[in-house]
Protein backbone atom coordinates (compact mmCIF):
# COMPACT_ATOMS: atom_id res chain seq x y z
CA UNK A 1 0.00 0.00 0.00
CA UNK A 2 2.77 2.38 1.08
CA UNK A 3 4.83 1.47 -1.96
CA UNK A 4 1.89 2.11 -4.30
CA UNK A 5 1.33 5.51 -2.72
CA UNK A 6 5.00 6.40 -3.09
CA UNK A 7 5.07 5.15 -6.66
CA UNK A 8 2.04 7.31 -7.46
CA UNK A 9 3.71 10.31 -5.86
CA UNK A 10 6.87 9.62 -7.83
CA UNK A 11 4.88 9.42 -11.05
CA UNK A 12 3.08 12.66 -10.25
CA UNK A 13 6.38 14.34 -9.46
CA UNK A 14 7.89 13.11 -12.69
CA UNK A 15 4.89 14.25 -14.74
CA UNK A 16 4.83 17.65 -13.08
CA UNK A 17 8.57 17.86 -13.52
CA UNK A 18 8.35 17.25 -17.25
CA UNK A 19 5.58 19.86 -17.51
CA UNK A 20 7.59 22.36 -15.49
CA UNK A 21 10.72 21.69 -17.50
CA UNK A 22 8.95 22.23 -20.81
CA UNK A 23 6.78 25.18 -19.93
CA UNK A 24 8.43 27.11 -17.13
CA UNK A 25 10.61 30.15 -17.52
CA UNK A 26 12.07 32.59 -15.03
CA UNK A 27 8.89 34.25 -13.94
CA UNK A 28 9.70 36.49 -11.04
CA UNK A 29 12.19 38.29 -8.90
CA UNK A 30 12.13 39.00 -5.20
CA UNK A 31 13.32 42.43 -4.04
CA UNK A 32 16.46 42.70 -1.90
CA UNK A 33 14.56 43.83 1.21
CA UNK A 34 12.42 40.71 1.07
CA UNK A 35 15.51 38.48 0.73
CA UNK A 36 17.03 40.27 3.71
CA UNK A 37 13.98 39.39 5.82
CA UNK A 38 14.13 35.68 4.92
CA UNK A 39 14.31 33.32 7.86
CA UNK A 40 17.78 31.98 8.59
CA UNK A 41 17.41 28.87 10.68
CA UNK A 42 20.40 26.81 11.80
CA UNK A 43 18.39 23.63 11.25
CA UNK A 44 17.87 24.28 7.57
CA UNK A 45 20.06 27.20 6.44
CA UNK A 46 23.38 25.66 7.50
CA UNK A 47 24.23 22.49 5.57
CA UNK A 48 25.74 19.45 7.29
CA UNK A 49 29.27 18.21 6.48
CA UNK A 50 27.51 15.23 4.85
CA UNK A 51 25.97 17.50 2.21
CA UNK A 52 29.33 19.02 1.39
CA UNK A 53 30.98 15.61 1.09
CA UNK A 54 28.09 14.30 -1.03
CA UNK A 55 28.65 17.12 -3.54
CA UNK A 56 32.38 16.45 -3.74
CA UNK A 57 32.05 12.67 -3.83
CA UNK A 58 29.72 12.78 -6.82
CA UNK A 59 32.03 14.87 -8.93
CA UNK A 60 35.33 13.26 -8.15
CA UNK A 61 36.52 9.94 -6.78
CA UNK A 62 37.85 11.11 -3.46
CA UNK A 63 40.39 9.34 -1.29
CA UNK A 64 38.37 9.79 1.89
CA UNK A 65 40.56 7.61 4.12
CA UNK A 66 43.51 9.77 3.09
CA UNK A 67 41.79 12.65 4.91
CA UNK A 68 41.80 11.03 8.35
CA UNK A 69 43.71 12.81 11.11
CA UNK A 70 45.47 11.20 14.02
CA UNK A 71 43.72 10.46 17.31
CA UNK A 72 42.73 13.66 19.01
CA UNK A 73 42.57 14.44 22.70
CA UNK A 74 39.17 14.08 24.30
CA UNK A 75 40.24 15.62 27.58
CA UNK A 76 39.76 19.33 26.85
CA UNK A 77 38.44 21.35 29.77
CA UNK A 78 37.49 24.56 28.03
CA UNK A 79 33.82 24.23 27.05
CA UNK A 80 34.11 26.37 23.91
CA UNK A 81 37.04 24.26 22.76
CA UNK A 82 35.12 21.04 23.45
CA UNK A 83 32.16 22.33 21.40
CA UNK A 84 34.39 23.30 18.44
CA UNK A 85 36.19 19.95 18.55
CA UNK A 86 32.91 18.08 18.87
CA UNK A 87 31.76 19.66 15.60
CA UNK A 88 35.04 18.71 13.95
CA UNK A 89 34.74 15.17 15.23
CA UNK A 90 31.23 14.82 13.83
CA UNK A 91 32.61 15.94 10.44
CA UNK A 92 35.26 13.19 10.85
CA UNK A 93 32.40 10.74 11.34
CA UNK A 94 30.91 11.78 7.99
CA UNK A 95 34.35 11.28 6.38
CA UNK A 96 34.57 7.75 7.78
CA UNK A 97 31.08 7.03 6.43
CA UNK A 98 32.14 8.27 2.97
CA UNK A 99 35.20 6.00 3.26
CA UNK A 100 32.88 3.15 4.30
CA UNK A 101 35.28 2.37 7.15
CA UNK A 102 33.33 0.72 9.95
CA UNK A 103 36.19 0.61 12.48
CA UNK A 104 36.93 4.30 11.99
CA UNK A 105 33.23 5.13 12.40
CA UNK A 106 33.16 3.19 15.68
CA UNK A 107 36.30 4.94 16.98
CA UNK A 108 34.94 8.37 16.11
CA UNK A 109 31.51 7.52 17.50
CA UNK A 110 33.16 6.62 20.80
CA UNK A 111 35.14 9.90 20.86
CA UNK A 112 31.99 11.90 20.05
CA UNK A 113 30.26 10.41 23.08
CA UNK A 114 33.28 11.13 25.31
CA UNK A 115 33.44 14.78 24.25
CA UNK A 116 29.67 15.18 24.48
CA UNK A 117 29.70 13.75 28.01
CA UNK A 118 32.40 16.24 28.97
CA UNK A 119 29.86 18.94 28.10
CA UNK A 120 27.27 17.18 30.22
CA UNK A 121 24.84 16.65 27.37
CA UNK A 122 22.02 14.14 27.45
CA UNK A 123 22.50 10.53 28.52
CA UNK A 124 20.38 9.61 25.51
CA UNK A 125 23.50 10.14 23.45
CA UNK A 126 24.87 6.89 24.82
CA UNK A 127 22.11 5.17 22.89
CA UNK A 128 23.22 7.00 19.76
CA UNK A 129 26.74 5.69 20.30
CA UNK A 130 25.42 2.13 20.43
CA UNK A 131 23.40 2.68 17.24
CA UNK A 132 26.45 4.07 15.45
CA UNK A 133 28.41 0.95 16.41
CA UNK A 134 25.62 -1.35 15.29
CA UNK A 135 25.11 0.37 11.92
CA UNK A 136 28.87 0.46 11.33
CA UNK A 137 29.08 -3.26 12.12
CA UNK A 138 26.38 -3.95 9.53
CA UNK A 139 27.81 -1.54 6.91
CA UNK A 140 24.56 0.45 6.81
CA UNK A 141 26.16 3.59 5.41
CA UNK A 142 23.05 5.62 4.53
CA UNK A 143 21.56 4.93 7.95
CA UNK A 144 24.87 5.84 9.57
CA UNK A 145 24.87 9.20 7.85
CA UNK A 146 21.35 9.85 9.17
CA UNK A 147 22.44 8.71 12.64
CA UNK A 148 25.40 11.10 12.64
CA UNK A 149 23.12 13.97 11.63
CA UNK A 150 20.66 12.97 14.34
CA UNK A 151 23.52 12.78 16.86
CA UNK A 152 24.66 16.27 15.94
CA UNK A 153 21.11 17.58 16.32
CA UNK A 154 20.68 15.79 19.64
CA UNK A 155 23.91 17.28 20.97
CA UNK A 156 22.65 20.73 19.96
CA UNK A 157 19.16 20.32 21.38
CA UNK A 158 20.62 18.96 24.61
CA UNK A 159 22.88 22.02 24.80
CA UNK A 160 19.84 24.25 24.32
CA UNK A 161 17.96 22.56 27.15
CA UNK A 162 21.02 22.88 29.41
CA UNK A 163 21.21 26.66 28.78
CA UNK A 164 24.31 26.10 26.65
CA UNK A 165 22.70 27.73 23.61
CA UNK A 166 25.87 29.72 22.95
CA UNK A 167 27.88 26.56 22.37
CA UNK A 168 25.57 25.29 19.62
CA UNK A 169 27.00 27.56 16.92
CA UNK A 170 30.50 26.49 17.94
CA UNK A 171 29.63 22.84 17.21
CA UNK A 172 28.29 23.89 13.79
CA UNK A 173 31.33 26.06 13.12
CA UNK A 174 33.78 23.32 14.15
CA UNK A 175 32.08 20.96 11.71
CA UNK A 176 32.20 23.45 8.85
CA UNK A 177 35.88 24.27 9.43
CA UNK A 178 36.90 20.61 9.56
CA UNK A 179 34.70 19.81 6.53
CA UNK A 180 36.23 22.65 4.53
CA UNK A 181 39.74 21.59 5.54
CA UNK A 182 39.08 18.06 4.24
CA UNK A 183 37.39 19.16 1.03
CA UNK A 184 40.08 21.70 0.13
CA UNK A 185 42.79 19.08 0.81
CA UNK A 186 40.99 16.56 -1.41
CA UNK A 187 40.57 19.12 -4.22
CA UNK A 188 44.25 20.10 -4.01
CA UNK A 189 45.25 16.46 -4.37
CA UNK A 190 43.21 16.05 -7.55
CA UNK A 191 42.12 19.45 -8.85
CA UNK A 192 38.90 19.52 -10.79
CA UNK A 193 37.01 22.72 -11.63
CA UNK A 194 33.59 21.26 -10.88
CA UNK A 195 34.71 20.06 -7.45
CA UNK A 196 36.30 23.42 -6.62
CA UNK A 197 32.89 25.09 -7.13
CA UNK A 198 31.63 23.62 -3.84
CA UNK A 199 33.87 26.08 -1.98
CA UNK A 200 31.84 29.18 -2.79
CA UNK A 201 29.88 29.87 0.45
CA UNK A 202 30.05 33.56 1.43
CA UNK A 203 26.54 33.76 2.89
CA UNK A 204 27.10 30.66 4.98
CA UNK A 205 30.24 32.05 6.60
CA UNK A 206 28.44 35.39 7.16
CA UNK A 207 25.57 33.56 8.83
CA UNK A 208 27.89 31.69 11.20
CA UNK A 209 29.75 34.91 11.95
CA UNK A 210 26.47 36.67 12.78
CA UNK A 211 25.50 33.81 15.10
CA UNK A 212 28.85 34.12 16.90
CA UNK A 213 28.18 37.83 17.33
CA UNK A 214 24.99 36.90 19.18
CA UNK A 215 26.68 34.76 21.86
CA UNK A 216 27.45 36.12 25.32
CA UNK A 217 30.22 38.74 25.50
CA UNK A 218 32.13 36.59 28.02
CA UNK A 219 32.30 33.62 25.67
CA UNK A 220 33.02 35.85 22.68
CA UNK A 221 36.00 37.29 24.54
CA UNK A 222 37.57 33.90 25.22
CA UNK A 223 40.88 33.82 23.33
CA UNK A 224 40.00 30.77 21.20
CA UNK A 225 36.53 32.01 20.23
CA UNK A 226 37.84 35.52 19.58
CA UNK A 227 40.66 34.16 17.43
CA UNK A 228 38.40 31.86 15.42
CA UNK A 229 35.89 34.66 14.91
CA UNK A 230 38.56 37.08 13.68
CA UNK A 231 39.97 34.53 11.27
CA UNK A 232 36.47 33.80 9.98
CA UNK A 233 36.38 37.30 8.51
CA UNK A 234 39.40 36.47 6.38
CA UNK A 235 37.97 33.08 5.41
CA UNK A 236 34.74 34.75 4.31
CA UNK A 237 36.70 36.78 1.77
CA UNK A 238 38.46 33.65 0.53
CA UNK A 239 35.18 31.81 -0.18
CA UNK A 240 33.45 34.82 -1.76
CA UNK A 241 33.93 34.11 -5.46
CA UNK A 242 31.54 35.67 -7.94
CA UNK A 243 28.78 33.25 -9.01
CA UNK A 244 30.05 31.13 -11.88
CA UNK A 245 33.73 31.69 -11.12
CA UNK A 246 35.74 28.61 -10.24
CA UNK A 247 38.53 28.95 -7.66
CA UNK A 248 42.00 28.13 -8.95
CA UNK A 249 44.31 25.62 -7.27
CA UNK A 250 46.11 28.50 -5.62
CA UNK A 251 42.85 29.91 -4.26
CA UNK A 252 41.90 26.47 -2.95
CA UNK A 253 45.30 26.24 -1.24
CA UNK A 254 44.76 29.61 0.45
CA UNK A 255 41.42 28.46 1.86
CA UNK A 256 43.02 25.21 3.02
CA UNK A 257 45.81 27.07 4.80
CA UNK A 258 43.37 29.46 6.46
CA UNK A 259 41.02 26.76 7.77
CA UNK A 260 44.03 24.56 8.65
CA UNK A 261 45.41 27.32 10.86
CA UNK A 262 42.07 27.67 12.66
CA UNK A 263 41.82 23.90 13.05
CA UNK A 264 45.28 23.75 14.63
CA UNK A 265 44.21 26.33 17.21
CA UNK A 266 40.99 24.46 17.90
CA UNK A 267 42.87 21.20 18.47
CA UNK A 268 45.70 22.70 20.52
CA UNK A 269 45.93 21.37 24.06
CA UNK A 270 47.86 24.48 25.08
CA UNK A 271 44.70 26.54 24.91
CA UNK A 272 42.85 24.38 27.38
CA UNK A 273 42.27 25.85 30.78
CA UNK B 1 -6.54 41.94 44.41
CA UNK B 2 -3.45 39.76 44.42
CA UNK B 3 -5.61 36.65 44.20
CA UNK B 4 -7.52 38.09 41.20
CA UNK B 5 -4.27 38.87 39.49
CA UNK B 6 -2.98 35.35 40.18
CA UNK B 7 -6.19 33.80 38.77
CA UNK B 8 -6.00 36.06 35.73
CA UNK B 9 -2.36 35.12 35.16
CA UNK B 10 -3.14 31.42 35.60
CA UNK B 11 -5.88 31.62 32.98
CA UNK B 12 -3.59 33.57 30.67
CA UNK B 13 -0.77 31.05 31.06
CA UNK B 14 -3.19 28.15 30.59
CA UNK B 15 -4.65 29.67 27.41
CA UNK B 16 -1.21 30.47 26.10
CA UNK B 17 -0.13 26.88 26.75
CA UNK B 18 -3.20 25.51 24.99
CA UNK B 19 -2.63 27.84 22.01
CA UNK B 20 1.03 26.85 21.86
CA UNK B 21 0.12 23.18 22.12
CA UNK B 22 -2.42 23.48 19.28
CA UNK B 23 0.14 25.24 17.08
CA UNK B 24 2.74 22.58 17.84
CA UNK B 25 0.31 19.82 16.92
CA UNK B 26 -0.33 21.50 13.57
CA UNK B 27 3.39 21.77 12.97
CA UNK B 28 3.89 18.12 13.82
CA UNK B 29 1.16 17.11 11.35
CA UNK B 30 2.54 19.40 8.65
CA UNK B 31 6.04 18.04 9.22
CA UNK B 32 4.79 14.45 8.97
CA UNK B 33 3.08 15.26 5.65
CA UNK B 34 6.17 17.05 4.34
CA UNK B 35 8.28 14.02 5.31
CA UNK B 36 5.82 11.78 3.43
CA UNK B 37 6.53 13.72 0.24
CA UNK B 38 10.27 13.72 0.87
CA UNK B 39 10.06 9.98 1.54
CA UNK B 40 8.94 9.44 -2.05
CA UNK B 41 12.16 11.03 -3.30
CA UNK B 42 14.18 8.75 -1.00
CA UNK B 43 13.31 5.93 -3.41
CA UNK B 44 15.44 7.80 -5.90
CA UNK B 45 18.43 8.01 -3.54
CA UNK B 46 17.69 11.38 -1.93
CA UNK B 47 18.68 11.68 1.73
CA UNK B 48 16.33 13.65 3.96
CA UNK B 49 18.10 16.36 5.94
CA UNK B 50 17.39 16.01 9.68
CA UNK B 51 16.07 19.54 10.03
CA UNK B 52 12.88 21.36 9.22
CA UNK B 53 11.34 24.79 9.12
CA UNK B 54 7.77 25.42 10.23
CA UNK B 55 5.84 28.66 9.98
CA UNK B 56 2.58 30.20 8.88
CA UNK B 57 1.74 30.69 5.24
CA UNK B 58 -0.44 33.74 4.61
CA UNK B 59 -2.29 35.14 1.58
CA UNK B 60 -0.19 37.43 -0.65
CA UNK B 61 2.95 36.72 1.35
CA UNK B 62 6.08 34.66 0.70
CA UNK B 63 7.20 32.49 3.59
CA UNK B 64 10.89 32.67 2.75
CA UNK B 65 13.88 30.76 4.13
CA UNK B 66 17.56 31.07 3.13
CA UNK B 67 19.46 27.87 2.36
CA UNK B 68 23.08 27.26 1.42
CA UNK B 69 23.50 24.68 -1.30
CA UNK B 70 26.34 22.96 -3.11
CA UNK B 71 26.83 22.72 -6.87
CA UNK B 72 26.95 19.04 -7.75
CA UNK B 73 24.09 18.06 -5.44
CA UNK B 74 20.46 17.71 -6.44
CA UNK B 75 17.81 18.99 -4.02
CA UNK B 76 14.09 18.57 -3.38
CA UNK B 77 12.28 21.00 -1.06
CA UNK B 78 9.04 19.45 0.21
CA UNK B 79 6.34 21.33 2.10
CA UNK B 80 2.91 20.59 3.52
CA UNK B 81 0.36 22.92 5.06
CA UNK B 82 -2.58 22.43 7.40
CA UNK B 83 -6.17 23.63 7.11
CA UNK B 84 -7.41 26.23 6.38
CA UNK B 85 -4.66 26.41 3.74
CA UNK B 86 -5.98 24.53 0.70
CA UNK B 87 -3.21 24.73 -1.85
CA UNK B 88 0.43 25.76 -1.61
CA UNK B 89 3.40 26.11 -3.96
CA UNK B 90 7.15 25.89 -3.41
CA UNK B 91 9.53 28.08 -5.44
CA UNK B 92 13.29 28.58 -5.44
CA UNK B 93 15.17 31.86 -6.00
CA UNK B 94 18.86 32.49 -6.45
CA UNK B 95 20.87 34.88 -4.28
CA UNK B 96 19.84 37.86 -6.43
CA UNK B 97 16.17 37.03 -5.98
CA UNK B 98 15.67 35.66 -9.48
CA UNK B 99 13.16 32.82 -9.60
CA UNK B 100 14.62 29.59 -10.91
CA UNK B 101 13.10 26.95 -13.10
CA UNK B 102 12.46 23.88 -10.99
CA UNK B 103 10.85 20.51 -11.28
CA UNK B 104 7.68 20.69 -9.30
CA UNK B 105 5.14 18.57 -7.52
CA UNK B 106 1.81 20.08 -6.51
CA UNK B 107 -1.00 18.28 -4.78
CA UNK B 108 -3.33 20.68 -2.97
CA UNK B 109 -1.83 21.37 0.47
CA UNK B 110 1.40 19.55 -0.43
CA UNK B 111 4.05 20.76 -2.83
CA UNK B 112 7.71 20.29 -3.69
CA UNK B 113 10.35 21.86 -5.90
CA UNK B 114 13.49 20.16 -7.15
CA UNK B 115 16.60 21.50 -8.80
CA UNK B 116 20.36 21.16 -9.18
CA UNK B 117 22.24 24.39 -8.44
CA UNK B 118 24.82 25.39 -11.04
CA UNK B 119 26.68 27.42 -8.44
CA UNK B 120 27.27 26.82 -4.75
CA UNK B 121 25.97 29.52 -2.43
CA UNK B 122 22.83 31.01 -0.99
CA UNK B 123 19.37 30.34 -2.38
CA UNK B 124 15.91 31.18 -1.11
CA UNK B 125 12.98 28.80 -0.84
CA UNK B 126 9.51 30.28 -0.79
CA UNK B 127 6.31 28.61 0.40
CA UNK B 128 3.26 30.41 -0.98
CA UNK B 129 -0.44 30.09 -0.35
CA UNK B 130 -2.27 29.50 -3.63
CA UNK B 131 -5.76 28.75 -2.30
CA UNK B 132 -7.48 28.95 1.09
CA UNK B 133 -6.68 30.86 4.24
CA UNK B 134 -3.45 31.17 6.17
CA UNK B 135 -2.26 28.03 7.94
CA UNK B 136 0.70 26.28 9.51
CA UNK B 137 3.20 24.69 7.15
CA UNK B 138 6.41 22.76 7.44
CA UNK B 139 9.30 22.45 4.98
CA UNK B 140 11.98 19.75 4.80
CA UNK B 141 14.60 19.13 2.18
CA UNK B 142 16.46 16.22 0.71
CA UNK B 143 19.63 15.96 -1.34
CA UNK B 144 21.75 13.52 -3.28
Amino acid sequence: MGMIRLAKLGLLALTAGVLAATGATDTGRLPADQLEKAVRSDAISIPTPGELFAALGKLEKTNWSGQYRGPMPVTYRNRAQIALNLGGLIADGFIAVEAKDSQQVKNIGSDIIKLAKALGVSERLLGRGNSINEFAQNNEWDTLQEELEATQNEVKSSMQSHADQDLVILVTLGGWIRGTQVVTAAIMQKYDERSAKVLRQPALVRLMQSRINEISPELRQEPLVKGVSEQLNGIEKLVSFPAGKTPTVDEVRKINEAVGKVMTEIESKDLSK
Amino acid sequence: MKRSLAIFLSIFVLEASIALRAETDAEVRARKDALDIAGAFSNDGFKIRDGHWCGVVKPHDHALVAVNLYAGNQYWFSAAAEEPAKKIAVSVYDETGKQLTTESYNNEEKAAAGFSPANSGQYFVSVDLVEGEGGTFCLVYSYK
